[in-house]
């Protein structure tokens, strides 16, 4: 299998590394780059605990292969937080005590991201249709809802 | 990660990507979002030697042509295709069946050209297979079965499931092709093959490069449900879409096309059931008949764990509500709501 060398933007710097054809983006990110907060889930596109933003799209890392992101931005859950300031959905969701085990919680957050982005008032029920990709087998999603909501809420200074 | 030998090369234009592929014939595969693609070689059911990504190619908007028709490039993402303006206005039931696909991630990665090109599914087919140590079936070159054992050799029942094709076909809409020797335009229901072993009617070095939909002509509407558990992230249980033309009265059909998915190798549309609708007055009576005839004809293969009884239930019920529901728009938009 030959490697291959990608370049890309992650998190704002330009990164380089080596992979090789049938390795994911997530794996690129885990393995290569070491940034592990991206996590592994099912590796087939159901769980969404690998998403991450691929030139300002919402995507599963898992069904991405490393060579295609040749030239792409990519953000990652290491890049919500501001130094020591950790982005409101994180912070909602640490009051809201929105995570058990947490492996979701990372997809989720950039999953929410996503959404407020594009819509910062949403409904519950758009909350819930929005974060359908990301499975969470621990909190039985009502507190990650929650906080959704709340970071949202306090993102309008309502 | 894949674990195979296999080549990447990136085409800057369709035509690059068609000329690539026919160099390697069987063994190469185009690669748009790969959210199909990547699930079915992680599991070793396609091996291709080479994958040709069409990622660099940037669709064209969808436009208005000037029959009225509308034109869609098959790479555009089905989350363009789900909040496009122009779509929804249009043909608001695409925008629908687009919608309910997958969940985000899989909407804004996916294309329209692989939406119709996914595989078919099956529970025994969608699983690693080498810690099972057991035969491959059919479908992976083997020499059985494993669901329907009593099946004649070379029969797969495997399901295309697909939300955006059933919608297409109701909606009479045509895909441009585009091969070694130039375009062809086919209609999307003659995509199909109705074949689980060969499931579309393309040759390898063919890429579709859009899909045409015909204008609206006035009394049209539409009906589209996706039957579903959950209600996100999940394959239909059975889909179904509807395309009727009503008389002035606004309750006479003139034309109806419905298209039942996700319970056969390929969409089906039971053509005698739309001809017992054709010139009638559309009530509650003809509508259960319709949808009751439907299920019959339409034969639903069991599949993830749906008996066909209940998938034939689930067809009639949904069905005639997907009529009525097709009615009750025609007369909101008379009334002006
Ligand atoms: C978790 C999950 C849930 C899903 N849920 C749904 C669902 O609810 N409904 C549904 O309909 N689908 C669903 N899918 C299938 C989903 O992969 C498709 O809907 C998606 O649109 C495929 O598009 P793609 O661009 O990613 O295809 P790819 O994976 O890139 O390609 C799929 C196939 O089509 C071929 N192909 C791609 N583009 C073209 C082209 N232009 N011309 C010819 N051949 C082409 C490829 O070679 C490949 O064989 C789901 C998938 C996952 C992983
Ligand atoms: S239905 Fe098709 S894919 Fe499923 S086990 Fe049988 S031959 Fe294989
Ligand atoms: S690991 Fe990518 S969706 Fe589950
Ligand atoms: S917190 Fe454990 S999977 Fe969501």
């Amino acid at each position: 299998m030959s490697k291959h060398r990608v370049t890309a933007t992650v998190n704002g710097d330009a990164v380089e590394f080596l992979c090789e054809t049938g390795e994911t983006l997530l794996e690129a990110l885990r393995d290569e780059l070491q940034l592990t907060g991206t996590k592994e889930g099912c590796g087939t596109g159901d769980c969404g605990a690998c998403s991450v933003m691929l030139d300002g799209r919402l995507v599963c890392s898992c069904l991405v292969l490393g060579v295609e992101a040749q030239g792409k931005t990519i953000e990652t859950v290491e890049g919500m937080a501001k130094g020591d300031e950790l982005h409101p959905l994180q912070r909602k969701f640490l009051e809201h005590a929105a995570l058990q085990c947490g492996i979701c919680t990372p997809g989720m957050l950039i999953s929410a991201r996503a959404l407020l982005e594009r819509n910062p008032d949403p409904t519950e029920e758009e909350v819930r249709y929005w974060l359908a990709g990301n499975l969470c087998r621990c909190t039985g999603y009502h507190k990650i809802v929650e906080a959704v909501l709340d970071a949202a809420r306090e993102m309008r200074g309502a | 990660m894949i674990l195979f030998d296999f080549d990447y090369e990136r085409a800057d234009t369709l035509e690059q990507a068609v000329a690539l592929l026919a160099r390697l014939q069987g063994d190469a595969r185009a690669l748009a979002g790969g959210t199909d693609l990547l699930p079915g070689m992680r599991m070793e059911n396609i091996r291709p030697g080479l994958l040709v990504s069409l990622s660099g190619i940037e669709p064209e908007a969808p436009q208005v042509l000037a029959d009225g028709s509308i034109r869609i490039d098959a790479l555009t993402r089905l989350a363009t295709l789900e909040n496009s303006e122009l779509v929804r206005r249009v043909v608001p039931m695409l925008a629908q069946s687009a919608h309910v696909v997958g969940g985000n991630q899989i909407r804004q990665m996916g294309t329209l050209g692989g939406n119709l090109c996914q595989e078919v599914r099956c529970l025994h087919l969608d699983q690693k297979h080498d810690y099972q140590f057991v035969a491959p079936c059919y479908k992976r070159g083997g020499t059985c079965c494993y669901p329907f054992p009593r099946n004649a050799p070379e029969v797969c029942w495997s399901v295309y499931m697909s939300d955006i094709a059933p919608a297409l076909i109701a909606l009479n809409a045509q895909v441009e092709i585009l091969g070694e020797t130039g375009t062809r335009r086919i209609d999307v229901e003659a995509l199909f093959t109705g074949n689980g072993l060969k499931p579309l009617a393309l040759s390898q070095a063919e890429l579709l490069r859009a899909v045409l939909i015909p204008a609206a002509a006035p009394g049209f509407t539409w009906g589209f449900h996706k039957s579903t558990v959950r209600g996100g992230l999940e394959f239909g249980m059975a889909v179904l879409a509807v395309a009727l033309q009503l008389a002035e009265d606004g309750r006479t059909c003139t034309d109806a096309r419905i298209v039942v998915g996700a319970v056969r190798e390929g969409p089906v549309r039971p053509v005698a059931a739309e001809r017992s609708l054709i010139g009638k007055t559309l009530d509650e009576e003809r509508m259960e008949q319709a949808a009751a005839d439907t299920s019959r004809v339409v034969n639903p293969l069991p599949h993830h764990g749906f008996s066909k009884r209940h998938l034939m239930d689930n067809i009639r019920v949904h069905l005639r509500r997907t009529l009525a529901r097709a009615l009750q728009r025609a007369r909101d938009q008379e009334a002006g709501r």
